[in-house]
């Protein structure tokens, strides 16, 4: 049954490409996503259940692919299918190519299909589909000007799958196979120093793919260009990067406890920083947003890797609350560069004048990206925090307050006087309304139902206390006084930031650091 | 021999690194996926050789062509600067690099796994392709059987490069069909060759599609060879009439009929329904259809890539003309 | 002889480390993209000498008594995923090279410094 959720897509995109005309393929793109998302929420109910597992061509003993659809990876699907039915009515009045309704239809199948494969070759074919769609979605509006980062990202997602493909041949020479399920069974009794290189190489890849230090610097720069559409951007940034986690949830339980946790933890907290230092220099409000992506999934991966079973819910639940934030905030940001024609962070003011239900649903993804109390952020915040150790529930919160601050920066955009930069003061366009409002509805309402969301979608039973939430909510005042301090009297017209700001990596500096990355990889792993 | 061969590879590898005239390099690199190929053969794997020696000559295409047009026509272009003998930068450019490749590929070797090579897939699948897919090439039936969902997606991803190729390539417009003779200086000698062997590659790719079940070679393989004949079509006959729009129609018309297939052979498992005494003429006809399906549209594909990156060279030129014209 | 020496399948590595070196020296995108078509070439040598080595017979069998010794046979299974990875992979550079082009039209170069700092460039006009 799975095989048809992936396929059936292909097949109707195909036949959408080659048979209708421009106008109708929107409209039959829209009315086929609903039905998607409609299809992915029975899939959240029907892992209630346990896990389906499904085998391509009924050819056992892992002669074929199995396909297998769990918790985790429904609430993944649901996620994915909301954000593209909301970028695709967003993009409803954006453009009237049937090639984009095609490309978008493809990559929703390939993430699908990533979700839901336990197959390791399969993971390769998929992950390069979705990365290449991505790449020409970025590069759809063919300014010049993007190719550069778009080739440079291109070549380095392919180096970085090289590294992939040779860590699978030395799982398949290990063990035999590649179904996820034999391998890490296999992998459970071999022996440990024949798995550090695999492992160092596979995990190489994936890091990349997440875009955490040091391979980060190109996912920001393709995002930057005025001319790569936001809706897109908002997948890349909401979706397409959390399937790469949830590939690194997936990777790590295939070496199972030979995985090193505390090796990712360093490397959440530094990609983290880095990330919220980063994104605090910036003064393009897209790029603020796309090197926050960075410091997010760092805190995911901090959730995940610090071990506790409150964590890890707590960075599953993140991967969600951000995945909605962010591509809240993106498509915002496309309304109001459309309304004031620049991006620049000090040049845009009173959003909330100019466009007040714009303003009112950046505000709310601004709470909710903050960690604001009753907003969707503070709940996964909240659940990463809560049982780690004490030292590093302090750096989560040095993050948030980092996290703060950028965005009392970001945030001056919405208040003040409308400065009167050109375009129209209006929001007229309904299609691009709707979907941004029912985003910010649900940043609410993803804050509030918290605990019982989590609860439906990971089948788990964690409960917030009251106390320890308003201590949390306590915590988040303070730092918001502290962040409003430190950013009058020492982020604003700082020099070292400025020059921060136009840190740039070329192609092969950055394929060094991939490289640093898999000798340090290898040196914690196989000899600390 | 094989050892012979691999020291040969190492060798033009290194001489890529070193060089730095545009020709040379690709002349080299020509030359390298050629030993690649022989390479291949020797290790049991035809099929790849096959694969490998077709993808080698489309690329060495793509790249003289790209090359042609920016630095001219002449063997001496320099695409970087030789090494510069000032001591300072040679540690940046050459000896930092190269002491930091030398010692991740010292860590890489201490941490190499010394163990033997599981064979539990390999001894499955040998004895039981022919009963569970048909035909006799094992790597055919893996293709098109066992893992056709992951070819589903390698044919996807090369549609997407057609779409995405004729997408960004700025030469929208119909420079596709206008019928003037290519701008190729055509060698006399060349073409009467490649008129002579032009009809023995469509044969030679059709033998190996049609027989990609029960032996060497597949879908994949002519398809390559298909997509030969037509841009030997191209120089011989100097003309450039074949509508690419409706190619590329045309090869996703035939992706949708692979993926029907797929779906009613594997997914659905049509065989099932059927008597045991059809089951092998069944098996034979689904492995064949696939193969052609797969030939077709790879020869689609790669003929509408090629098209597109001549189309580039002769676009461009339409285009200055039109902006000469504007402006004066 | 020289397989007495070192093992084959080293040297499909120490092709991976050539080209991961061309990949961080070249200033030439160019030599970048054929750099990375030989890296593809060596992990696909790599994944061939798993399942076989020299003089083995190609995994098509012609009569049921030919698989009595099946490790004459070289394994189906890696073949066949590298044919995959190797249509991947021509599909994307066919993409690259186009990108390629575009730059070019736009810088007139190819080399990796120049166009980086024209690229800097616009983007601090914006």
């Amino acid at each position: 049954m799975l095989t048809y959720f992936v396929v059936i897509p292909v097949l109707i995109a195909s036949l959408l490409f080659v048979f209708s005309d421009n106008k109708s393929a929107r409209v039959l793109a829209i009315i086929l996503q609903t039905a998607f998302t409609a299809f992915s929420f029975y899939l959240v109910l029907l892992t209630r259940g346990g896990d389906t597992v499904t085998i391509v061509g009924g050819y056992i003993d892992f002669l074929g692919i199995y396909l297998r659809i769990y918790s985790v990876s429904a609430v993944f699907m649901l996620l994915t299918s909301i954000i593209f039915l909301v970028v695709a009515v967003y993009s409803f009045n954006m453009t009237d190519s049937r090639t984009f309704w095609f490309l978008l239809f493809i990559l929703e199948a390939a993430l699908t299909g990533l979700y839901f494969t336990r197959d390791l070759f399969n993971i390769f074919v998929l992950v390069e589909v979705s990365t290449v769609v991505v790449i020409i979605l970025l590069m759809f509006n063919r300014e010049r000007r993007q190719m550069f980062g778009g080739m440079v990202f291109l070549m380095l997602n392919i180096v970085a799958m090289q590294f992939y493909l040779l860590g699978l041949a030395y799982v398949y020479k290990l063990t035999g196979a590649f179904d996820i399920a034999y391998v890490s069974d296999a992998i459970a009794l071999s022996d440990r120093a024949d798995l550090i290189l695999p492992y160092a190489l596979i995990m190489t890849a994936i890091a990349f793919k997440c875009s955490i230090i040091p391979l980060f610097s190109f996912t920001p720069k393709t995002q930057l260009y005025p001319a790569a559409p936001c809706a897109v951007a908002a997948i890349l940034s909401g979706v397409q990067i959390k399937t790469n986690v949830y590939l690194f949830i997936r990777l790590q339980e295939v070496f199972g406890s030979f995985a090193s946790h505390d090796f990712f933890l360093v490397v959440g907290i530094a990609a983290s920083i880095t990330g919220v230092i980063l994104a605090i220099s910036q003064t393009n409000i897209k790029m603020i947003l796309a090197y926050h992506t960075m410091s997010q999934v760092g805190l995911i991966i901090i959730g995940l890797s610090s071990g506790g079973y409150y964590s890890q819910i707590g960075g599953l639940y993140h991967v969600v609350s951000h995945g909605i934030f962010k591509s809240a905030l993106f498509l915002t940001a496309g309304i109001i560069y459309r309304s004031y024609g620049t991006c620049d962070v000090y040049k845009i003011k009173g959003v909330l004048k100019r466009l007040p239900l714009t303003g009112v649903v950046t505000l709310a993804a601004v709470l909710g990206i903050t960690g604001a109390p009753l907003f969707i952020g503070s709940v996964s915040k909240y659940f990463i925090s809560y049982d780690v150790p004490t030292w590093l529930m302090w750096t989560t919160n040095i993050i948030s307050l980092g996290t703060i601050i950028s965005f009392i920066k970001y945030s001056g955009i919405l208040f003040g006087k409308d400065n009167g930069l050109q375009g129209k003061a209006v929001e007229t366009d309904k299609w691009r309304i709707i979907p941004t409002t029912a985003l910010g509805i649900m940043c609410l309402a993803g804050g509030v139902f918290g605990q019982q969301l989590i609860n439906f979608l990971f089948d788990a039973n964690v409960s917030i206390s009251l106390s320890s939430y308003l201590e949390k909510s306590l915590i988040f005042f303070a730092s918001l006084a502290i962040g409003y301090l430190i950013y009058k009297y020492a982020v604003k017209g700082n020099q070292v930031l400025k020059r921060l700001a136009n840190l740039n990596f070329s192609f092969k500096s950055v394929c060094m650091s991939m490289g640093v990355f898999f000798g340090l990889t290898l040196i914690f792993v196989g000899i600390l | 021999m094989l050892e012979v061969l691999l020291v040969l590879w190492i060798v033009l590898a290194m001489l890529i690194v070193f060089e730095n005239k545009a020709y040379r390099i690709i002349v080299y690199f020509g030359i390298f996926s050629l030993i690649t190929a022989v390479c291949y053969l020797f290790l049991g794997a035809p099929d790849v050789a096959m694969a490998e020696a077709g993808i080698s000559a489309f690329s060495t295409i793509f790249f003289v062509i790209c090359i042609e047009r920016y630095y001219g026509r002449k063997g001496q272009t320099l695409v970087e600067k030789p090494i510069s003998i000032a001591l300072g930068k040679r540690f940046a450019k050459i000896v930092l690099p190269l002491t930091f490749t030398i010692g991740l590929f010292v860590l890489f070797i201490h941490f190499m796994p010394d163990t033997s090579v599981s064979t539990y897939l390999k001894e499955l699948y040998l004895l039981r392709f022919m009963e569970d897919i048909g035909g006799q090439n094992a790597v055919n039936a893996i293709l098109a059987g066992y893992r056709v969902y992951d070819t589903l997606f390698e044919a996807l991803i090369l549609v997407i490069s057609v779409v995405a190729v004729s997408h960004m390539s700025w030469s929208d417009k119909t420079y596709v069909s206008d019928g003037r003779p290519s701008d190729i200086e055509g060698s006399k000698m060349a073409v009467l060759t490649m008129r002579i062997i032009c009809p023995l590659i469509l044969l030679f790719g059709a033998y190996i599609i049609a027989n990609g079940h029960i032996s060497a070679g597949g879908g994949f393989q002519g398809g390559l060879a298909v997509a030969s004949f037509f841009i030997c079509r191209y120089f011989i006959y100097d003309i450039y009439d074949i509508p690419v729009k409706k190619v590329i129609k045309l090869e996703e018309l035939i992706f949708i009929n692979i993926i029907v297939a797929a779906i009613i052979a594997i997914f659905v498992g049509a065989a099932a329904y059927l008597p045991a005494e059809f089951r092998e003429i069944y098996q034979g006809a689904y492995l064949l259809t696939m193969n052609i399906l797969i030939g077709l549209k790879v020869a689609c594909g790669f003929f509408i890539l090629f098209y597109r990156y001549i189309a580039i060279e002769r676009g461009e030129e339409t285009n200055l003309n039109v902006n000469k014209g504007v402006k004066s | 002889m020289i397989a007495n020496i070192i093992p084959l399948d080293y040297f499909a590595v120490i092709m991976f480390f050539i080209s991961f070196f061309g990949i961080i020296t070249s200033r030439n995108i160019i030599k970048s993209i054929i750099f990375i078509l030989l890296m593809q070439t060596a992990v696909i040598m790599f994944w061939l000498f798993l399942g076989a080595r020299y003089g083995t017979a190609p995994p098509i069998v012609y009569e049921l008594g030919m698989l009595d010794d099946l490790s004459a046979f070289a394994d189906p299974m890696p073949q066949a995923l590298m044919l995959t990875a190797i249509i991947i992979g021509v599909s994307v550079t066919a993409i690259n090279i186009t990108m390629l082009n575009a730059l070019f039209r736009k810088y007139k170069t190819a080399d990796w410094l120049i166009i980086s700092d024209i690229a800097r460039k616009e983007e601090s006009d914006d």
